[in-house]
């Protein structure tokens, strides 16, 4: 309330940030920053002083070797997140991480795949049933794969004798095997690709090239350009949120403490469940047990299969910890209390609720009203001040002001940053000194507006510059209303400095101080003190589950009275227990249950609170921490009281317990605790459903070796192009391209025709890349030729009623081209002088393509391939696609992942789309 | 290779500033103090280029150590600091001025003031915009320590004056401290930023020699100024300059309405209060409500007694002179939404009652007038107090239920 007298000297400076910034170990030590003289002094002989920072603090000491389990591990099975390894592409990874390179490349064609493993029907739905017939999944040899439901009503061997349709089946049979791919062997080869991934002299197996080139573009359900456009976006996402996922900003974790100071049953509010989307409210009996040594006592801790835990589902009566099923993963809990009454805000993505808990013991929390947004909500904070009243902000960068009774007021609107720009939607809001005053931050920094007018009054509480002396690249990570300390002021956390900043003196911080935590601090809670004492600030990060206790006064100081002094931080900051540290302290496990239990202690934590316990003298904080996995841990503090008031000997103390556990051992209290919460979690783990693997085929070979074999009497072809292949090698040139003088293949085709369809100019004119001119053409048509075109086709439908229409369907103009490839074979020789010519296009080099590649674009080695007389004409209109197509188009979707993706431009990814994208597609 | 060299060296070197981290973080100073001695290694091949060079690391982690060790003494400190100040060049300043604090901390002023004269002298090339800050600050502190001589030297002149002994020595001491200490003083405080201390000690001695006229526009500069952040002690220390000066109430009222548009919760707008409201004009009376209102709005003045007492009187003698009831109505229409939720709640009336039974008096005082005598707030407390049988109570209750219409018009 009371303003310092003086506060310590800074500078002010405007503009952005001049220091160079970056990560600093050590930053933090060693400094006291500015001096102030405390007291009156100039009437005394003597002055004093007393630093910004590096005071005295008060001492807290663990009480226990590492953090305990305070309830049962969460009973679900928890899916682990993603890690770098899954999203980054191997083999880069190590060579980067070996040359200390910045950058990652993200293993695009891993995900794509897992996406055409994982969704088999979005990805190839309608074509896979269409074109079921002709795969071969199995390893037999070819049977009857022809479809039951199309052709016969599954005949049981007794009914296929009788039915004099036998003959029938036995030529479809032979139909069939010249019309089926083999999967096996494809598989085999995709095998032996994986196997030798990372391979430099990787060389692609010609027969894949071929499939993926012939499919790629129509076995899609979605087309592949937009899946994959898609699915590097939400790569790109993952691993913006494996750098630093703000999303559990706040934490979802929330001490609701007593009502009377005497009583020692508060409550804890966090998400359970198997998405962590259970609202578990728990009141929490907290004790100091013999010895002085704390523990917890849990309506759970009879009961070693911790049923009691899981409540009745939805607003129990009659039970006293509730349960809430909520309808997405719950990211902060917030609470405050009000009027005697705490209020508890929820956020998940697109729902924000708020529940009552009335202080008196064994009430019910009611749920009192629930918003949703269409866009992921990024905060919500608890009015400290007035009842039922909450902030909310979304990532469109709007903020709104809740009032259960009066509804969502929006505060501000607006898409960009305050102060600079950032590509951040992270938007953060929490309550100031006056009720009607909001502060609303984003990651350049924080304003105050008033919610009656917020249109004209806001001031400037912290920008990212000068003026706070920040670093570059410093970004708002956490804000925080410090209103229970001090009613004026707020704690700001970047990912380099914490800052206390006054509303009364906006732009200057008051504290600054630099936290050498390895990751922003995502979480934060205050623990006021009481007058003469400091108060106490938790920091936590997420994903290294880092703990900071930090102390800070700003009270008056001794008997001096007067005026309050300036902010300082007392004492050094001091690390606490993570969740991860007890794994030393749990019973052995065998290997791969001791890795599991690593993996699920070392989950990012999602949030922290802590409980002050005062029990006459004795004085403890309960700091407890919540993993990602739904665990929640907690560790005891005890305060040691300054009884002596020589600081030298202080020190002295602290080295003690420290050389007495070198390595400390938890007491049999937590050991107990452990053994429990070990039993429970391995027996969720025995509870899982046997992890039953995909149905997996056995594949081994897609095509025969014989099928594969070359035929008896070489072509005349081969022989040519081993003569070429074998010239070039002796002259060590290359072969610019195998025929000298290639005939353009569709146009004189049409022209044959003479009367071509606008169906076929326009396949014709897309082949022959030139449908942007065509289609030009087609649209400046004179309404006579149109009117003329009408008739003539009108005409032309009479005439051919009989025959199937043409439909813009991508299954008939399959149809129709194996049709057209009919015809195409019966054309002339002097157009058509063998399929290779027919297939060469008529400009632009072919890459240096292997011999066999050719050979099989022949009609004789194609149906000695077994593949059916109709596909043959599309597999070759493919191949001269893809032969005519820019070098890095045909590339199959492998050796994309060679690509480098570096998140924060998509440049790479766009011109790897585009080729893709120009080219038009069939059947639209 | 030595490339291969180079990245292991870095690797250990990383991994030793991680164990010392811990150790230090979890107050183990011996262990820590152990560790730099290996970390010290890495001065020698320093392939760095990182933000944080291993000589300032050491000199960060060294000094923090030195200040928590069971066994560090001040001279071991002092000869740490001296070897720290030869490492490196681009943080001399820095050293010196954080050796400075700390001896300044301990009390040792004459050993600080002597480092900083000895800083003040070091040159080096072209100066950084960090180091000329720095030299900045070493001289605005040595003339902060100067003012302090200068104040010592004053005391004692003071002092011997009544016993009608003069000493020519020492007021001339007394004046060279004085040019020291203002030279530097002047110097520091034309910098945008928060000089609340060297300000003080700056008008202190002008005011001692009778320069009115610098320190007012001293201090005009320092509260006015726009480059400079808004800070209110800049307007306390302006007004209180004012007041000390008899200034006419004028100028007074305005120095602390724009304290009042600055920071409307500070706790001179009760002083400021108390001023208007004993004014005879109309518009200084009307400011007073305003103020008074806008100071109950913060949190922090929730459950203050004097506040809500100045209110209350305020509140009454608008209601008895039944004169510019409206000023309470304007000030009440943007209140009357969230007041009653934020001060008369029936939980805030049982608190106030039972902790402090002044202010449930005051606050019912005011809940009564300005929400009529069936608000839970006034009903509670009357209530109570009636039933304790406190005779103010009863005052307040028949004085409520007498000008119940008020409320009706202030209301409606």
């Amino acid at each position: 309330m009371e303003f310092p007298a003086a506060l310590f000297p800074s500078y002010f400076g405007a503009g952005p940030p001049r220091e160079e910034g970056g990560p600093a170990p050590a930053a933090g030590w060693g400094e006291y920053g500015q001096v102030l003289e405390a007291g009156p002094g100039r009437r005394q002989a003597e002055m004093t002083f007393v630093p910004c920072r590096g005071g005295t603090g008060e001492r807290w000491k663990p009480a226990d070797a590492a953090a305990v389990p305070l309830l049962p591990p969460n009973a679900s099975c928890w899916v682990p997140s993603v890690t770098p390894q899954d999203i980054l592409y191997r083999s880069v990874l190590r060579r980067k991480l070996q040359a200390g390179k910045r950058g990652a490349a993200l293993d695009f064609t891993k995900q794509l795949s897992h996406f055409f493993v994982d969704h088999p029907e979005d990805a190839f739905g309608s074509l896979g049933r269409l074109l079921h017939q002709n795969f071969h999944l199995g390893n037999s040899k070819l049977k009857v794969s022809v479809h039951p439901a199309v052709t016969m009503p599954s005949p049981t061997p007794a009914l296929a004798a009788a039915i004099p349709s036998l003959c029938l089946l036995s030529s479809l049979q032979r139909q069939a095997r010249d019309s089926t791919i083999r999967m096996t062997a494809l598989r085999e080869k995709i095998d032996r690709l994986e196997a030798r991934r990372g391979c430099p002299q990787q060389h692609l197996v010609p027969c894949l090239r071929w499939f993926s080139h012939l499919s790629r573009d129509w076995l899609f359900e979605v087309p592949l350009g937009l899946l994959a456009d898609c699915v590097h976006e939400d790569l790109l996402l993952q691993w913006a949120s494996l750098l630093f996922d703000d999303s559990p900003t706040g934490g979802a974790l929330a001490w609701l403490p007593p009502k009377d100071t005497g009583a020692r049953t508060g409550r804890l509010v966090y998400p359970g469940g198997q998405a962590m989307n259970h609202l578990c409210i728990l009141p929490c009996r907290v004790a100091l047990g013999r010895e002085g040594r704390g523990h917890v006592a849990l309506p759970l801790a009879g009961t070693p299969d911790f049923q009691d835990v899981v409540l009745e589902e939805l607003p129990c009566a009659q039970g006293s910890p509730a349960q809430f099923e909520l309808n997405g993963r719950i990211r902060q809990v917030a609470a405050a209390r009000v009027d005697g009454e705490d209020f508890v805000g929820v956020r998940s993505d697109y729902h924000c609720g708020v529940w009552r808990v009335s202080g008196r013991t064994g009430a019910t929390p009611t749920p009192l009203q629930v918003i949703r947004t269409s866009v992921p909500a990024s905060c919500l904070t608890v009015s400290p001040h007035l009842p039922g009243e909450l902030a909310v902000c979304t990532q469109s960068g709007a903020v709104y002001l809740w009032n259960i009774e009066t509804g969502l007021q929006r505060l501000r609107h607006d898409p960009q940053t305050m102060f600079f720009r950032d590509h951040s939607p992270w938007r953060w809001s929490d309550f100031t000194a006056h009720p009607r005053v909001l502060s609303c931050a984003d990651r350049t920094g924080l304003q105050c507006l008033d919610t009656r007018a917020p249109e004209r009054c806001h001031f400037d509480l912290f920008k990212v510059g000068e003026g706070a002396s920040c670093q570059q690249g410093e970004r708002v990570v956490l804000p925080m209303y410090l209103g229970r300390a001090y009613s004026s002021q707020h704690l700001i956390t970047t990912q380099f400095s914490v800052y206390v900043l006054d509303e009364r003196l906006p732009l200057v911080p008051v504290l600054k101080w630099a936290h050498m935590m390895k990751a922003p601090p995502l979480f934060a809670h205050l623990t006021p003190g009481g007058p003469g004492r400091t108060h106490k600030v938790l920091l936590g990060t997420s994903h290294n589950q880092e703990l900071l206790l930090l102390q800070y006064q700003g009270e008056k100081r001794g008997s001096r009275g007067g005026s309050r002094s300036a902010c300082q931080l007392a004492g050094s900051p001091q690390k606490l227990h993570s969740i991860a540290s007890c794994l030393q302290h749990l019973p052995t496990q065998l290997p791969h249950r001791h890795r599991l239990l690593q993996q699920r202690l070392g989950a990012p934590a999602a949030g922290l609170a802590a409980a002050l316990q005062e029990d006459g003298p004795r004085e403890s904080l309960l700091v407890f921490q919540l993993s990602e996995a739904g665990d929640v841990f907690c560790q005891r503090l005890t305060h040691e009281a300054a009884a002596h008031p020589q600081p030298s000997l202080a020190p002295q103390e602290a080295e003690c317990p420290q050389n007495r556990c070198a390595s400390p051992q938890p007491s049999p209290a937590a050991a107990l605790q452990y053994c429990r919460w070990m039993k429970a979690l391995s027996k969720g783990w025995g509870k899982l459903p046997q992890r039953t693997r995909p149905p997996t085929f056995s594949q081994k070979r897609l095509f025969t070796r014989k099928e594969l074999e070359e035929p008896l009497a070489p072509s005349p072809l081969h022989g040519q192009a081993r003569q070429r292949l074998c010239q070039a090698m002796r002259d060590g040139g290359r072969i610019q391209r195998w025929d000298p003088t290639p005939p353009a293949l569709p146009q004189p085709l049409e022209l044959a025709r003479g009367d071509p369809d606008p169906l076929s100019t326009r396949l014709t004119a897309s082949w022959g890349w030139d449908w942007e001119r065509w289609w030009e053409e087609r649209t400046s048509f004179n309404m006579a030729q149109r009117k003329q075109a009408l008739r003539e086709r009108r005409r032309r439908q009479k005439r051919a009623r009989g025959r199937r229409s043409l439909s813009a369907s991508f299954t008939s103009s399959i149809t129709y081209q194996s049709e057209l490839s009919e015809l195409s074979d019966a054309v002339p020789p002097p157009l058509s002088p063998g399929p290779p010519r027919e297939v060469s296009p008529p400009t632009g080099s072919p890459p240096p393509s292997p011999a066999p590649e050719e050979a099989l674009l022949s009609s004789q080695s194609l149906r000695s391939c077994g593949i059916p007389k109709e596909r043959r004409k599309m597999l070759r209109d493919y191949l001269a696609v893809w032969t005519d197509g820019p070098p890095e188009a045909p590339e199959p979707p492998d050796s994309q992942a060679s690509q480098l993706c570096i998140p924060s431009s998509q440049s790479q990814l766009s011109s790897a789309s585009q080729p893709r994208r120009k080219r038009p597609r069939m059947g639209f | 290779s030595s490339h291969e060299y180079k990245l292991n060296f870095k690797k250990s070197k990383e991994m030793c500033l991680s164990y010392i981290q811990d150790a230090m973080l979890q107050k183990q100073w011996k262990k820590a103090a152990e560790f730099l001695t290996f970390y010290m290694e890495s001065l020698e091949k320093d392939f760095a280029r990182e933000y944080l060079s291993p000589s300032e690391v050491i000199w960060r982690i060294g000094t923090e150590i030195l200040c928590h060790h069971s066994h560090s003494s001040m001279k071991e400190f002092n000869s740490f600091t001296e070897q720290m100040k030869s490492l490196g060049v681009k943080r001399y300043l820095k050293v010196c001025l954080e050796h400075t604090f700390h001896l300044l901390c301990d009390g040792l002023i004459d050993e600080a003031y002597q480092n900083l004269s000895l800083s003040e002298s070091w040159r080096s090339g072209d100066q950084t915009v960090i180091q000329d800050k720095e030299m900045k600050l070493i001289k605005a502190y040595r003339g902060l320590l100067d003012y302090y001589n200068w104040s010592k030297q004053k005391n004692i002149l003071l002092e011997h004056g009544q016993d009608g002994f003069e000493d020519l020595s020492v007021e001339q001491e007394m004046h060279s401290c004085f040019r020291k200490a203002a030279v530097n003083l002047k110097e520091i405080i034309k910098i945008p930023g928060v000089w609340d201390l060297f300000v003080k000690c700056y008008v202190d001695l002008l005011e001692f020699y009778g320069d009115h006229n610098e320190a007012r526009q001293v201090l005009n500069e320092y509260a006015y100024n726009s480059k400079f952040p808004t800070n209110p002690n800049a307007h306390v220390y302006l007004y209180q300059f004012l007041k000390r000066h008899g200034e006419s109430k004028k100028s007074l009222v305005s120095a602390l309405k724009i304290l009042h548009d600055v920071v409307p919760s500070h706790e001179l707008m009760i002083d400021f209060n108390i001023m208007l409201q004993k004014s005879k004009k109309r518009k200084r009376r009307r400011l007073g409500l305003e103020v008074i209102f806008a100071v109950l709005d913060y949190a922090g003045w929730k459950e203050n007694v004097k506040a809500w007492s100045c209110l209350a009187r305020q509140l009454k003698q608008i209601v008895i002179s039944e004169k510019h009831l409206d000023w309470i109505k304007q000030e009440w229409n943007s209140r009357k939404d969230w007041w009653p939720a934020f001060h008369f709640s029936r939980y805030s009336a049982k608190r106030n009652w039972q902790e402090n039974e002044c202010l449930s008096h005051e606050k019912a005082l005011v809940a009564g007038i300005l929400l009529g005598k069936d608000c839970k707030y006034f009903k509670y407390v009357s209530h109570q107090g009636c039933k304790a049988q406190v005779k103010r109570f009863r005052i307040l209750k028949k004085f409520v239920n007498k000008h119940n219409p008020v409320y009706l018009r202030v209301s409606g």
